[in-house]
């Protein structure tokens, strides 16, 4: 490993051990900051939120889309209700722009056996109250129902086979990778160290409690653990003997549309209310909805995988979704694809979260399971966390010198003209427009590079800035981006990666394949 | 950082068809020209694309890219055209408003009497072909790559599989090879190339590059950085024969699938765009749908070859100094529509306002065609006609025609390509 | 004894597949060809096919890394990979001219190479 992707020396000893740097992890660090500075995070990964948290349709879920009764949907309304006060200070947006839920013809068949009549009154009252009163009933507040015309007055692009619609007003979007930098951040700001790259390897377990982390680095004593490890919490829970649940990978792939062209084509998000035997697999069937940036998406899909690192995207499932936005909306832009991808979710055999203390190592505490709607439960879970961790030894004391404030770097396409140009008076960097695509500065690369959690790959900068995510997708910026790296790190352009070892961007300088050498 | 400048006329970027805009206006009689352009250097594109086979049109001479962009930057340089460099054009207005930034002003605005849009085009991505399979690190696009090895001095592969037959597609084939990495093949999903045959011969067959036709490639393997793609034979509807697919080894594919003219500040200002070119919709002095603001070069269509960039750059530059120059004495008159007729895929310009002048048409086939006829007819009246031996839709064409000659009208203008044996 | 060559002719859109018959290096045939531009093509590209060389050479102090060459006139194709490579251990200094001399006659063909621009002393303004 590079000099500058090796973390600093590991603690030899530290209050609470969070394993596993995504939207789950630094949430519970963030908020055990709020009682002890001695927390540690462990991601083996360059950054954090590079697994679940990084590829998900950045929704905060009302809950009306899971099942009544699980835990899941406790976490989820509680989790909506909390997210303004978690994300205050942070320096992410929360947008709470809604959720439509569309009744469209299909919904019930015509050949049902039923009179038309009957069959609009479900259509256009039944389903719509019924759905109103699903939510009231697992505490989801604000929920109505829309007549047709209601509908296309919110959203004009939806199917004319639209019937009548559920608008849910809590729902909401935040970037799943923005919001989790900026919780690891905040927690390294009050004391938290966030080590990356570093990979857990076992746990030194002793008399039924957990005694030290092993890594791959060294050994770091405590007697708390959190296991947030994702996908590979089950494996991980195992490594301390802490198991007995199966994480079974279920990938999800969505395609991103260019916000030029999308921008306000759908306000909020969009999904077709469909009868439980019309889902063909274990997700709310995914929708349409503008992401925190405004780029149209349409996703996910859910296909069951063996490799909890497939990430890829098959040519089915591109079709797939464009079979099943075709009928939602109609006419949409498809030229203007400028992206998709694909993430893993971390499913128990159960379906549902699983979170507690282990009831065979002390200490040792399991947030697994941990799949949609994850991000829209994380204040709750880390509420949930943090009051199991007090039971065993956290401090309940809150500190008096916790600082609520993460401090956000300026974006200049935020910027009004005025303050542009107080940067650009301050450092002539803020004007020199590296990324033209989002209008995204040298200055802001600098600052992502140099910021608290650093970047110091081609992925992590566009996480913070939004480099290479435009229409060009990095055609015209990558060199530049990965130039301003290679100066700020102190490595050859060669050294640059796009998320970490073994991903070089460039695979040799000008001449060296011909045996010219270096200049 | 200071008041708002009013040019006579600003160009946005400063390739081929901004420097050719520039010194046409200026030589037309402007004494107030500024040329906007975001890179540190002039010459857009051109500086990279260091092989030769530019410019036989323009000057009558085989240029390479660098050499081309040098003629016109030594002629920008002495005709005392203002040029701010590393500069962005935040937004643009309908009432040509410019908001620009660079590091010396800072964030500055513009109101200029013309503007003359000049950005040229971007590569097309692989989401836009959508191709399945990983996102690691090795997949890039043939300009983006040549800019890599020619002018940063960074080789993005060492073994490459290159998809699409463009021209950029097969010069980075050879360009690859003689830096010394590998290129396994060109794959092409297309029955027919999609480059200059001059490119096929002396890219591909003088190195020996196998260029597989109607092949594409359905995966990219490799999570971390690209390990192999997976290429398929497609049938005649362009799908992968999925018992035909092969894994091939490699750590980057090239992509060449496309360009898209480059027009996100011409929908900010409202400038009216032309479906089938992806650009704006032009008159013979390349004026746009919105008073004072002209296009010209790849902004307005994909051109094949440099000197129909800079010819069009030379009309757009014209006509932004007479619109000028005339200001407020001189309405805009009605338009004629120009006509994509038989076996066009479009023609530029769409529009004809002054039938009197002489207008040169640009305009690409739809299908091969041997032994064919190209031809303008002003109300059905031949006005120019050509026997050509082969047409193809990599080759652009040019046709010119003076509409105002016409006995009648015109009404309507149609550019068509007939069969020779059609036509008696 | 005879043999048979096969050229795709670039001289138009038409791109006629050509095949030049030789005996001993005497052309006996060319079939193929359209007109008689292509029938003189096969002929070259036979007997002595030549290409322009361009590639880039390391530059330092400039404002940047590499400067784009080509060579003043076509060169023998059988001598291309070995001219690029001859170059490719060549490092200037900038600033260079426009057309400045960077490597004369080329592997004895007679043929300078050149600098295809104008390429100033460092200084650049951006990353």
């Amino acid at each position: 490993m590079p000099a500058y992707m090796k973390p600093g020396e590991l603690p030899s000893r530290a209050g609470l051990v969070v394993v596993g740097g995504g939207v789950i992890g630094c949430s519970i660090a963030r908020e055990a900051t709020r009682f002890t500075s001695d927390v540690v995070v462990l991601e083996k990964e360059a950054d954090v939120a590079c697994g679940t948290s990084k590829a998900n349709n950045a929704e905060v879920h009302s809950g009306i889309g899971e099942d009544a009764g699980t835990l899941k949907q406790k976490l989820n309304v509680r989790g909506n209700r909390m997210y303004d006060d978690f994300v205050r200070g942070l320096g992410v947006e929360l947008k709470r722009q809604g959720l439509l839920i569309v009744v469209t013809q299909r919904a019930i068949p015509r050949d049902g056996g039923m009179s038309e009549d009957e069959r609009m009154e479900l259509l256009t009252r039944k389903i719509p109250e019924g759905i109103v009163a699903y939510g009231k009933n697992a505490g989801i507040e604000g929920l109505r129902t829309l007549s047709r015309e209601e509908v296309f007055r919110m959203e004009p692009n939806v199917t004319r086979e639209a019937v009548a619609g559920v608008f849910d007003p809590t729902y909401g979007l935040i970037s799943p990778y923005k919001l989790t930098i900026a919780l690891a951040e905040h927690a390294v700001i009050n004391g938290a160290r966030v080590f990356l790259n570093t990979t857990v390897t076992g746990f030194r377990v002793e008399d039924g409690a957990v005694r030290a982390v092993i890594t791959d680095r060294g050994e770091i004593e405590t007697s708390l653990v959190v296991n947030a490890a994702g996908v590979f919490a089950d494996e991980v829970a195992d490594m301390a003997g802490a198991g007995g649940f199966v994480i079974h990978p279920r990938k999800g792939a969505t395609l991103l549309f260019d916000r030029q062209v999308t921008a306000e084509y759908v306000r909020s998000s969009v999904a077709e209310f469909r009868l439980p035997g019309q889902r063909t697999t274990q997700s709310k069937g995914g929708g349409a909805m503008p992401t925190a940036e405004g780029n149209l998406q349409l996703g996910p899909t859910a296909i069951e995988v063996e490799d909890k690192y497939d990430t890829s995207i098959s040519a089915e499932e591109i079709e797939e979704i464009f079979e099943r936005f075709h009928y939602l909306l109609p006419d949409f832009p498809r030229d203007a694809l400028i992206s998709a991808f694909s993430g893993v979710r971390a499913p128990t055999l159960e379906e549902d979260f699983v979170i507690g203390a282990s009831e065979a190592v002390r200490g040792f505490v399991n947030v697994a399971g941990i799949q949609s709607p994850g991000l829209a439960s994380a204040p709750a879970i880390a509420e949930m966390v943090l009051g199991i961790l007090h039971d065993l030894g956290l401090p309940r004391e809150p500190r008096p010198d916790f600082d609520p404030v993460r401090p956000a770097p300026p974006k200049f396409s935020e910027l009004s003209n005025a303050e542009r140009n107080r940067l650009i008076r301050e450092d002539p960097r803020w004007g020199n427009v590296i990324c033209r695509c989002e209008t995204v500065t040298e200055m802001e690369v600098v600052n992502a590079i140099h910021s608290i959690i650093p970047a110091t790959n081609m992925d992590a900068v566009k996480r913070r800035t939004r480099t290479g995510m435009g229409r060009c997708q990095g055609g015209f910026c990558h060199n530049r981006v990965a130039a301003i790296l290679a100066r700020e790190l102190g490595i050859p352009v060669t050294a640059v990666t796009k998320d970490g070892e073994g991903s070089p961007v460039f695979l040799g300088a000008a001449k060296e394949f011909l045996g010219g050498g270096q200049a | 950082m200071s008041a708002v400048r009013r040019p006579q006329c600003v160009v946005i970027g400063a390739g081929p068809a901004g420097l050719g805009a520039a010194l046409a206006a200026r030589e037309a009689g402007l004494s107030d020209v500024m040329l906007l352009e975001r890179d540190f250097e002039l010459g857009g594109i051109l500086p990279q694309c260091i092989h030769d086979g530019f410019g036989s049109i323009v000057f009558e001479q085989v240029l390479t890219g660098p050499q081309y962009a040098q003629r016109f930057i030594d002629r920008v340089e002495r005709a005392g055209i203002e040029v701010k460099l590393n500069t962005m054009v935040l937004e643009m207005r309908g009432d040509r408003r410019i908001t620009a930034v660079n590091p010396a002003d800072g964030v500055f605005e513009l109101e200029p009497s013309s503007i003359v849009l000049a950005m040229g085009c971007r590569e097309r991505t692989r989401h836009q072909v959508m191709i399945p399979g990983y996102r690691p690190a090795g997949v890039i696009c043939a300009g983006a790559a040549q800019r890599d090895i020619n002018i940063e001095g960074l080789m993005p592969g060492r073994r490459a599989v290159i998809l699409g037959s463009g021209d950029i597609g097969l010069i980075m084939a050879r360009r690859l090879t003689l830096e010394g990495a590998e290129v396994e093949g060109v794959y092409e999903i297309m029955d027919h190339p999609g480059g200059l045959t001059r490119n096929v011969v002396q890219c591909l067959h003088d190195y020996d590059i196998p260029l597989h036709l109607s092949h594409t490639v359905t995966f990219i393997h490799g999570r971390k950085r690209v390990e192999a793609v997976t290429v398929a034979r497609v049938g005649e509807d362009l799908k992968p024969l999925r018992d035909t697919e092969r894994r091939v080894p490699c750590d980057t594919l090239v992509l060449s699938v496309g360009l898209i003219p480059e027009n996100e500040l011409s929908k900010q200002a409202g400038v009216q765009l032309d479906p089938l070119t992806g650009g704006p919709v032009v008159d013979e002095t390349m004026h746009t749908s919105v008073e004072g603001i002209f296009a010209c070069g790849n902004v307005v269509c994909v051109f094949d070859l440099v000197d129909w960039v800079t010819q069009t750059a030379e009309t757009a530059g014209r006509g932004a100094a007479e619109y000028v120059l005339e200001a407020g004495r001189r309405k805009r008159g009605p338009a004629v529509r120009v006509t994509a007729g038989r076996n066009v895929k479009f023609v530029v310009p769409q529009l004809v306002r002054r039938p009197e002048r002489g207008v040169d048409f640009f305009f690409r086939v739809e299908h091969p065609e041997r032994a064919a006829r190209t031809r303008v007819l002003v109300d059905g009246e031949e006005l120019y006609s050509r026997k050509a031996k082969m047409v193809r839709p990599p080759e652009m064409i040019k046709a010119g025609a003076d509409p105002g000659k016409a006995a009648r009208g015109p009404e309507n203008v149609t550019v068509e390509v007939v069969a020779e044996e059609e036509e008696a | 004894m005879k043999k048979t060559h096969s050229y795709t002719c670039i001289n138009c859109p038409l791109s006629c597949g050509l095949t030049l018959v030789e005996e001993d290096g005497e052309v006996l045939e060319v079939s193929g060809a359209d007109c008689r531009v292509g029938e003189k093509y096969a002929v070259e590209e036979f007997r002595n096919p030549r290409r322009t060389v361009s590639t880039t050479v390391r530059v330092q102090g400039g404002v940047l890394p590499l400067l784009p060459v080509v060579s003043a006139a076509p060169i023998p194709k059988a001598l291309v990979r070995d001219a690029v490579r001859m170059l490719s251990r060549l490092t200037v200094d900038a600033p260079v001219a426009d057309g400045q001399v960077i490597y004369p006659d080329i592997l004895g063909t007679g043929v300078d190479v050149v600098a295809s621009r104008r390429l100033d002393a460092a200084g650049r303004g951006d990353a």
